[in-house]
């Protein structure tokens, strides 16, 4: 097995590298994106915690409009080519039990990554969504291979 | 033949129209959303070049108050110590305002790209707000204000307290509260920190005793670039982020903040921060601790 560097990616932070990483993080109701590019090799990943930006906060990839847009900006900036990435979308649970009004934060996360990418033109070939449980994953960033558990503990 | 009746026909044709319109409805939701987030961005971008001509006052005004005193002191009589050191105070409060400023703006930047994570340790609670606190009193007795702290921790060893925390988002938490407290405060008052703690959080306070905040104000400050124009020590001065990036930098430790204030008598900000756990689960972050379960499916 290739020697791989290791990143714990923070909710609300992102990631991209041209080097191999593995990169961990732990979602609840947050929902990270795993992009790659299998011809570069180059892989990235974001954690947002909220569908939209509200206009208001500092705009930072805690909100999936902003998370996905700056995360195709940094892949880019390494040499990342568009019309060949591949995502594969984690996340969204539920684990809150919401009101009658349901908040459905989880829910909103994975349609916000759902119609960004569509929009986008990039194809979702994997997707691990919604439930009500958390989550704890393991990106490649070179392979693009993610491996992926159920928690039975509450997460972020 | 189909032998569907009437009644049938009818209540298939219902449910396919009440289907429709709930497609419709879902279209609609979703456009005015991206209207929505379309006008915020606009409104985002005129901000945006309001806050670089606010920027370069910031920057500019201290660089030449800080040129022209130096160029000063050079050309002082021998002698005139108190001139001298005068000159030098001035410099050193507008240096140390650019200094303040050149941060947040870096840190604002990186919460932006992505890049702010908490960076734990053992912190010596006193120790840091202490020395907030005198690095702020030479600018505060320059504006006749004064700094008072309260300590109101009883237990661990009397003096210090140690509080697993990230210590540079506290200070910067701190700085940029004390900064608006000092603001908006009038000549000959004070400002009040207060630190307690509990079992598993601890709370600290800054306290102002000037303009106060109106409550349909107490919801716009926490707006990036926005500022309210009531400032009383330095009237335009200020990027609008101060308390953004305190609420951002909250957000990563996990912390709440609180107004209270009345327009006319002063203002109170209160921050609670939990204590951090130890270390990521199953995470160091150094050594050969990312691990495969046995259970992991792959994707």
């Amino acid at each position: 097995m290739e020697q791989y560097s290791q990143h714990f990616l923070y909710p609300s932070t992102l990631f991209a590298s041209k080097e191999p990483y593995v990169v961990k993080t732990i979602l609840g109701s947050c929902v990270a994106i795993c992009l790659w590019d299998p011809v570069a090799k180059i892989g990235g990943i974001n954690h947002y915690m909220l569908p939209n930006w509200n206009g208001n906060d500092l705009a930072s990839p805690k909100y999936g409009n902003i998370a996905i847009d700056k995360l195709l900006e940094k892949m880019g900036q390494l040499g990342a080519r568009r019309e060949n990435l591949k995502a594969k979308i984690f996340g969204g649970g539920e684990l809150i039990e919401s009101g009658a009004n349901g908040t459905l934060i989880g829910e909103r996360n994975i349609r916000v990554a759902r119609l960004i990418l569509e929009e986008k033109k990039i194809p979702v070939i994997a997707s691990s969504t919604g439930g009500k449980k958390g989550r704890k994953i393991l990106f490649f960033t070179d392979s693009g291979e993610v491996r992926h558990k159920f928690l039975d503990k509450k997460a972020q | 033949m189909t032998n569907i009746t009437d009644r049938q026909l009818l209540k298939e044709i219902r449910a396919k129209m009440n289907e429709r319109k709930k497609y419709e409805q879902e279209v609609q939701m979703l456009t005015r959303e991206l209207q929505d987030v379309t006008k915020k961005l606009r409104e985002s971008e005129s901000l945006k070049s309001h806050f670089i001509s606010n920027i370069s006052n910031e920057i500019v005004n201290p660089f030449t108050s800080i040129l022209g005193l130096s160029k000063s002191i050079l050309s002082v009589e021998k002698n005139d110590w108190k001139k001298v050191v005068s000159m030098v105070a001035l410099i050193h409060s507008e240096a140390f305002n650019l200094d303040f400023q050149l941060r947040n703006i870096f840190v604002a930047a990186k919460i932006e790209a992505g890049e702010v994570v908490p960076n734990i340790s053992k912190v010596n609670v006193r120790g840091i707000i202490q020395s907030i606190i005198d690095a702020f009193n030479l600018v505060a007795r320059k504006m006749g204000i004064e700094i008072e702290f309260e300590w109101q921790i009883e237990y661990g060893f009397g003096k210090n307290f140690y509080f697993k925390t990230d210590s540079e988002k506290i200070k910067l938490i701190l700085s940029n509260l004390l900064n608006n407290a000092l603001k908006y405060s009038y000549k000959d008052s004070k400002v009040i920190i207060k630190v307690w703690a509990d079992e598993e959080k601890l709370s600290f306070s800054v306290q102002d005793f000037g303009t106060g905040i109106s409550d349909k104000n107490q919801k716009i400050i926490f707006e990036r670039f926005k500022r309210l124009d009531t400032g009383i020590n330095s009237i335009n001065r200020g990027h609008g982020l101060g308390l953004s990036i305190t609420k951002a930098l909250l957000d990563v430790l996990g912390g709440e903040i609180d107004i209270k204030s009345q327009k006319g008598e002063g203002s109170t900000f209160i921050i609670h921060v939990p204590e951090a756990k130890n270390v990521v689960e199953g995470f160091s972050g150094e050594g050969n601790d990312i691990f495969f379960d046995d259970g992991d499916e792959i994707f």
